[in-house]
């Protein structure tokens, strides 16, 4: 039986149900259980049925997926106290999928010839595949594997690092480059934000971030929409320990001539202002000059057009009154935030969802956005243990949580102060 | 059943043979409660003519009865209609002369046939009766109304003019369903009895003088009540069965022929008929009057026709048995019941195995049932629900256009209770052979409701409730509950009061030193689909609104008039029927049987929860409806009519607390603008709004002890002002009326302002009830006419009036009213209070309706918050630990729609918006209470605060 809380990922092929893999927590589910599963779907499309999920009364969910009609991934979540939302689930099976064509590309995937031999070549996906599923409640603050959209750290010098983010890229023969700080993304430069796919970013920056603890390396990517059968080069050079850049770039240069003399040329100058950067996004991910509000205990803001997202979660509170309630644990209030957005996602705002990559025969969970006349621009919940505001512009999507202590019709104007506040002062 | 009023003697001979039958019937039986209910009826009803009540016949073998008269007005203008779409209702003259004699003959019959055969002809023939009255309105609309015998027109009409009918052979083809697994499998129809062709078909042909003989025409002697053939309005006595599905078909083969239809299927059968194929009779059916769709239905014609109008849309419930019995593997046997039987169903029926294999598994992995899965079917997202009971699992397969993943489950929750208070139990619900067709109607129905509710109410009627809004307001453990003044309630109760103490005089048991065969445990009163008052517990009162929600008599009763409805059946009020924890010592719940009474009158319905066994004599058998308990509740409604005219002012009176239209808070376009204005409607909308003050019945109440000024108005202008807006200046009205009567242009109403009493009024200030009087008017100076006086006229008023109507009548802060909708539900007592239908059509816009749909579907999705958030109790009954699920438990939930109008021609300008809040709260301290409403966004709102105000009003 599987345990609450515990989360499997079945891999299996589409057309004859071999198990490639299965990796989660928890103890492997027995064979003839992988074999149902598998089999229930296979049953239904043969009626012309296509499963898509299920819930049990705890919570527990199963969702099914076919990709490329040659693999099939199924997610099995036990329910329990933090049940894992449908929304959750698919977004999972998306991003594994993203990743193993990343790592094998897609004719590997999509035309499978040996089996055995496959199973062995999956076996490359399986730190990302893990840590896909450990981020999933891990409470990091990492929303992009939900949202979408790449994590971002705004950073306040902004304008000289972007310069030399943008002459190295140029002279590494590339167009896409980006520094990462702590698996965010602190720079990219324009051709990252407006060529790549926001799946594929996410995608990228959790193999950056799984790199993390090498000082260079120069790994052959697939780029799930871009470029999904010839593969491209990812060179990856660690500045600082958790400040990565990476570039993606053709046959030239070579690691070790890019490691060798571009990066000292262009980056050594900046190393201390790295540094300093570093030591403030430890602090908070907000530039100082962003003045929140003391009662704010989470906040994510999603650029809608460029597909960016900031996740605040502050650590201590600024000028909060002698009498204010503690701050909740900071991996609840993540948790909330996750909820909170999911809740909002599938119920009133539009998901930024339209990914092309998805044929149309995949089912669409129901929208239930769709059904209403009206457009739904803003939300609010009040719980016991916070208050969440949502709120939709046609740039940006904010997801708020504060303090019990704001009132509820003073919601509305904090979160749109709260709004101004960060997009005047990062320009986000 | 279908019944409908009968005043004359059609065939006079024929109503006799009925009567006879009856008490035929009667002594047959042998129940002591039919003689003296016989006898009863009629002293008891003062009524009825008859010496037996209309329902007695439809009163079926298991004691439940269903029956239901539209009032004359109603029939009549549903038969208008139908009139009006018939060309050539010559024809029908003749042919309804021949039935006459056609049913003499077979009556004669089978006069000394056995009783059985009897009982069947009484039915049959009353169906016909039913038929030749339909008929006899039609002639004597086209004859301008003028009442004759209507024999005598039959006869003069087929005499006069002979040439309009065709005596020519004519074919025809009708399409029937037929299932044979509905018949009994164990013993086989025996040809003495008819065969398949009457028991499947329904058609009920005698082989004449020369039985035996080989290869006689089939013609049709007699229709099955309730049979696939007498449902289908298409075949007719005396036509010829010549093919079925093109296969020719005498006397010798028919049997084979039916007998080879392996399942439930349509076969098209083809007639001979006498007469002129008449499509003007079967359009009678298509395009019928939608007023009578949902009766219709109701009466168990037509399911077929309404069945196959959703049949493109998947949807299926079936019964399955999770224990299979592999030593005797038959096709389907898993299958304990399925509904529907036809296409739409076919692909999710082929799919079972998936619903079984994941019920079973899914326990088995995660310990927990499953409750929902959704799938893919010819890309439509269809949703199923799960409940399992026992050994069985019970499918419910639903677009999900139609029903919201996040409310499946309180819709599967719904149809379990109902049928859990109808049956018992699911399984002796399913698994019972003799309740297949009424589990086909019923769920004939759920279906029509679900899918297209629209099909069963008209649509000319007050804005139809979209199927968000049915969803969300049927899903609510809660009736929906008119506020009445105290004066009607008192009486209403009082009345209701005098009827459950069962002194019934010389007509109660105890005169005859009887032991008494009910006990009325509670009784509830409705008025036009509203609960006026209830006098039962909280849960009984559910189960009962849930047995009358499912068939639609809510709606019906505020729709049509009903003649008469009498409802009768064994029910198990769920909680009386688990055993209760509290055990108080030296008590123990009667284990007695519950029956349910329910008799409508026109507008009014009460329902009556009776108790057999306990202190009243214990039920036997299947017992019918008691005439004494009918007439007794007859006699209660009858005593409630005086109300009606109170009851109905309330209803017409001006929405409390005031209410405003969407429409109002969009600037409309220029063009549109002025047609807004000119016509009345407009006015109506500016009088609803200013009514807040106006002495509705409620305002009368609560402004009783206000000054002499208020009383004078009590003639309720505002009435006849929203209401018919066609009436002229109303008695003691006042300067205000005459200048806002519906004939006055906008513009003296804008100019109105200035007149002289009106500026007087702003000085007076209101010091006490006269000034009110005239500052209740008070209409400040606005360039447009702007609705919303409300605010400059609290100023005019004393503190105290002003602090009443801020309670009473407008629920928003600020200037301006910005109330849109609101639902309040009492969880304790099991109601909520919404504006009624008739104030939501007084608001009718453009806009107006989609944020009503809007505001709905928003509380679905709100509600389902506030469901996870309660301690969630597991299916089997025992509490969950309680665990911070998500976001933890919701007490408060607001989303912001932004809306702009349709059709924005003006390119230059940006289309204007008009933003507003959908709020919901649940309380549950003082009492459990949930609250939604929707404001304009204009004003910063404390929900809470409005929550109270309104509560405030709602007196129980």
């Amino acid at each position: 039986m599987l345990q609450a809380e515990a989360l499997q990922l079945l891999c299996l092929t589409a057309s004859s149900g071999v198990p490639l893999f299965s990796r989660g927590s928890s103890k492997q589910l027995p064979f003839s259980i992988i074999g149902s599963l598998n089999g229930v779907h296979m049953f239904g499309a043969g009626h012309g049925a296509q499963l898509s999920s299920c819930e049990t009364e705890h919570g527990s969910r199963v969702v099914w997926r076919v990709f490329q009609e040659s693999l099939m991934l199924i997610a099995v979540s036990g329910g329990g106290g933090s049940a894992i939302s449908e929304l959750q689930l698919r977004r999972l099976l998306e991003n594994v999928w993203n990743c193993m064509v990343m790592v094998l590309g897609q004719d590997e995937l999509a035309n499978i010839r040996n089996v055995e031999r496959l199973k062995r070549e999956v076996r490359s996906c399986y730190h990302l595949i893990d840590m896909l599923l450990e981020r999933i409640n891990d409470g990091q603050g990492m929303m992009g594997y939900l949202t979408q959209c790449a994590d971002c750290v705004p950073l306040s010098n902004s304008g000289r690092v972007q310069e030399t983010l943008d002459s190295f890229t140029q002279a590494a023969d590339s167009e896409f480059g980006c520094l990462v700080v702590h698996g965010r993304v602190a720079h990219a430069t324009e051709k990252w934000w407006s060529r790549l796919a926001p799946q594929e970013v996410v995608v990228l920056l959790a193999l950056v971030y799984s790199l993390s603890g090498t000082s260079s390396c120069d790994y052959p990517v697939f780029l799930p929409q871009g470029s999904p059968t010839v593969a491209i080069r990812l060179l990856c050079f660690q500045l600082l320990p958790g400040v990565q850049v990476c570039v993606l770039c053709g046959p030239k240069p070579s690691l070790y001539q890019a490691g060798k003399e571009l990066l000292s040329r262009f980056w050594s100058p900046l190393l201390e202002t790295l540094r300093g950067c570093l030591e403030q996004t430890d602090r908070s991910i907000l530039p100082p000059s962003v003045n929140l509000r003391w009662d704010v205990q989470a906040l994510l803001l999603i650029n809608r057009e460029s597909r960016r997202a900031i996740t605040v979660c502050p650590r201590v509170r600024g000028g909060a009154s002698a009498n204010a309630t503690p701050l909740l644990s900071s991996a609840r209030r993540l948790e909330l935030l996750t909820h909170f957005y999911t809740f909002a996602v599938t119920r009133y705002f539009t998901s930024e969802d339209v990914s092309p990559a998805s044929p149309a025969s995949e089912p669409a969970p129901e929208d239930f956005s769709q059904g209403f006349t009206h457009v739904p621009v803003q939300c609010y919940l009040v719980t016991d243990e916070c208050k969440c505001y949502g709120l939709q512009s046609p740039q940006h999507q904010l997801y708020l949580l504060t303090d019990l202590s704001v009132p509820t019709f003073a919601l509305r104007s904090v979160a749109t102060q709260t709004l101004s506040a960060i997009t005047a002062a990062t320009g986000f | 059943m279908a019944s409908r009023h009968f005043t004359e003697a059609v065939g006079t001979h024929l109503q006799s043979d009925s009567r006879e039958n009856k008490e035929e019937k009667g002594g047959h039986d042998g129940s002591d409660d039919d003689s003296t209910a016989s006898s009863y009826s009629n002293t008891g009803s003062g009524f009825s003519d008859d010496l037996e009540p209309e329902w007695l016949d439809d009163v079926q073998k298991n004691g439940e009865l269903f029956y239901l008269e539209l009032s004359e007005g109603e029939e009549e203008a549903l038969f208008a209609q139908v009139t009006a779409s018939q060309s050539a209702a010559t024809n029908h003259v003749r042919f309804s002369d021949k039935e006459v004699e056609i049913i003499t003959e077979s009556g004669k019959k089978q006069a000394d046939s056995s009783n059985k055969s009897e009982a069947k002809f009484k039915k049959f023939a009353k169906i016909l009766r039913r038929r030749q009255s339909s008929k006899r309105i039609a002639v004597n609309r086209k004859e301008g109304g003028a009442p004759q015998r209507p024999t005598s027109i039959l006869k003069n009409q087929a005499g006069q003019q002979p040439g309009v009918v065709v005596h020519q052979q004519r074919l025809k083809d009708v399409y029937v369903y037929l299932n044979p697994k509905r018949l009994c499998s164990s013993s086989p129809p025996s040809p003495e009895k008819g065969g398949l062709l009457e028991a499947l078909l329904g058609v009920v042909h005698r082989p004449g003088g020369n039985a035996g003989k080989r290869g006689e025409k089939l013609t049709i002697h007699a229709l099955v009540p309730h049979s696939p053939a007498s449902k289908c309005a298409d075949i007719l006595i005396g036509d010829v069965l010549v093919a079925v599905d093109d296969v020719d078909v005498t006397s010798e083969n028919i049997e084979r022929v039916l007998s080879c239809i392996p399942g439930p299927t349509q076969v098209r059968l083809t007639f001979e008929t006498v007469g002129p194929v008449e499509r003007c009779v079967y359009s009678r059916l298509k395009p019928s009057p939608p007023v009578s769709q949902l009766v219709r239905l109701l009466w168990g014609e037509d399911t077929v026709e309404l069945q196959m109008s959703i049949a493109h849309i998947p949807h299926i419930l079936m019964y399955l048995s999770l224990k299979l019995d592999s030593e005797s593997p038959q096709e389907e046997q898993e299958i304990l019941y399925q509904y529907p039987v036809s296409e739409s169903s076919v692909q999710l029926k082929a799919v079972r195995g998936i619903f079984l294999t994941l019920c079973d598994m899914l326990e088995n992995v995660t310990g927990g049932q499953i409750v929902s899965s959704s799938l893919l079917l010819r890309n439509q997202l269809v949703h199923v629900g799960y409940w399992k009971e026992g050994s069985n699992l019970l499918v419910l397969g639903v677009p999900a256009s139609r029903v919201p993943l996040l409310y499946l489950q309180t819709v599967i929750e719904g149809v379990v209770r109902t049928l859990k208070v109808m049956y018992g139990s699911l399984d002796s619900a399913f698994c019972e052979m003799e309740n297949g067709s009424r589990l086909d109607h019923f769920f004939c129905l759920f279906f029509q409701q679900l899918i297209q509710p629209s099909h069963l109410i008209d649509s000319s009627r007050p804005p139809t409730p979209d199927i968000s809004g049915t969803l969300f307001l049927d899903g609510l453990p809660a009736v929906r509950w008119l506020t009445l003044p105290a004066d009607i309630k008192v009486e209403v109760d009082t009345v209701l009061s005098d009827f459950e103490s069962s002194d019934f005089g010389d007509m109660s048991e105890d005169f005859y030193g009887m032991r008494r065969l009910y006990v009325i445990l509670g009784s509830c009163l409705f008025y036009k689909g509203y609960l006026i008052a209830n006098h039962l517990p909280k849960e009984d009162l559910l189960d009962v609104c849930l047995y009358c929600q499912h068939y639609c008599l809510l709606p019906l009763a505020s729709e049509e008039r009903v003649g008469q409805l009498v409802v009768w059946r064994e029910v198990f009020p769920q909680q009386r029927a688990q055993p209760s924890p509290a055990c108080h010592p030296g008590h123990c719940e009667p284990h007695g049987r519950y029956f349910l009474l329910i008799v409508g009158l026109q507008h009014f319905m009460q329902c009556v929860l009776l108790e057999s066994g306990g202190c009243a004599s214990p039920a036997l058998g299947s017992p019918g409806p008691d005439c004494v308990y009918v007439d007794q509740v007859k006699a209660t409604l009858l005593q409630l009519e005086s109300l009606d005219a109170g009851i109905e002012e309330r209803l017409c009176a001006p929405p409390t607390p005031c209410l405003s239209c969407a429409d109002w808070f969009l600037p409309a376009g220029g063009r549109d603008r002025q047609d807004a204005v000119g016509t009345s409607p407009i006015l109506n909308r500016l009088t609803a709004a200013i009514k807040p003050p106006s002495p509705g019945s409620i305002g009368r109440n609560l402004f009783g002890e206000l000054g002499s000024g208020l009383r004078g108005r009590r003639p309720s202008p505002q009435r006849s002002l929203s209401d018919s807006g066609s009436e002229g200046h109303v008695e003691g009205t006042g300067p205000f009326t005459s200048g806002l009567s519906p004939f006055a242009t906008p513009d003296t109403v804008r100019r109105t302002p200035s007149s002289g009493t009106r500026r007087d009024s702003l000085g007076s200030g209101g010091s006490d009830g006269s000034g009110g009087n005239a500052g209740f008017f008070k209409i400040p100076r606005l360039k447009h006419p702007n609705p919303f006086y409300l605010g400059s006229l609290k100023k005019s008023l004393t503190e105290r009036e002003t602090e009443e109507m801020h309670n009473v009548l407008k629920l928003t802060a600020g200037a301006e009213n910005t109330l849109f909708h609101y639902v309040l539900m009492e969880t304790v007592q099991g109601i909520f209070i919404a504006p009624t239908h008739k104030e939501v059509h007084q608001l009718s816009g453009s806009i107006h309706p989609q944020l009503i749909q809007n505001f709905y579907r928003c509380c679905l999705s709100i509600r389902h918050v506030f469901q996870q958030s309660l301690p969630t109790r597991d299916r089997r009954g025992s509490e969950r630990p309680q665990s911070t699920r998500g976001l933890g438990p919701v007490k408060e939930h607001g989303v912001l729609f932004q809306c702009k109008p349709e059709n924005w021609t003006d390119q230059k300008k940006p289309a204007p918006m008009m933003t507003y809040w959908v709020i919901g709260r649940m309380l549950l301290e003082p009492v459990p209470q949930e609250f939604y409403v929707c404001f304009h966004d204009s004003v910063a709102e404390v929900p809470v605060e409005m929550a109270f105000r309104l509560s405030f009003g709602l007196a129980v």
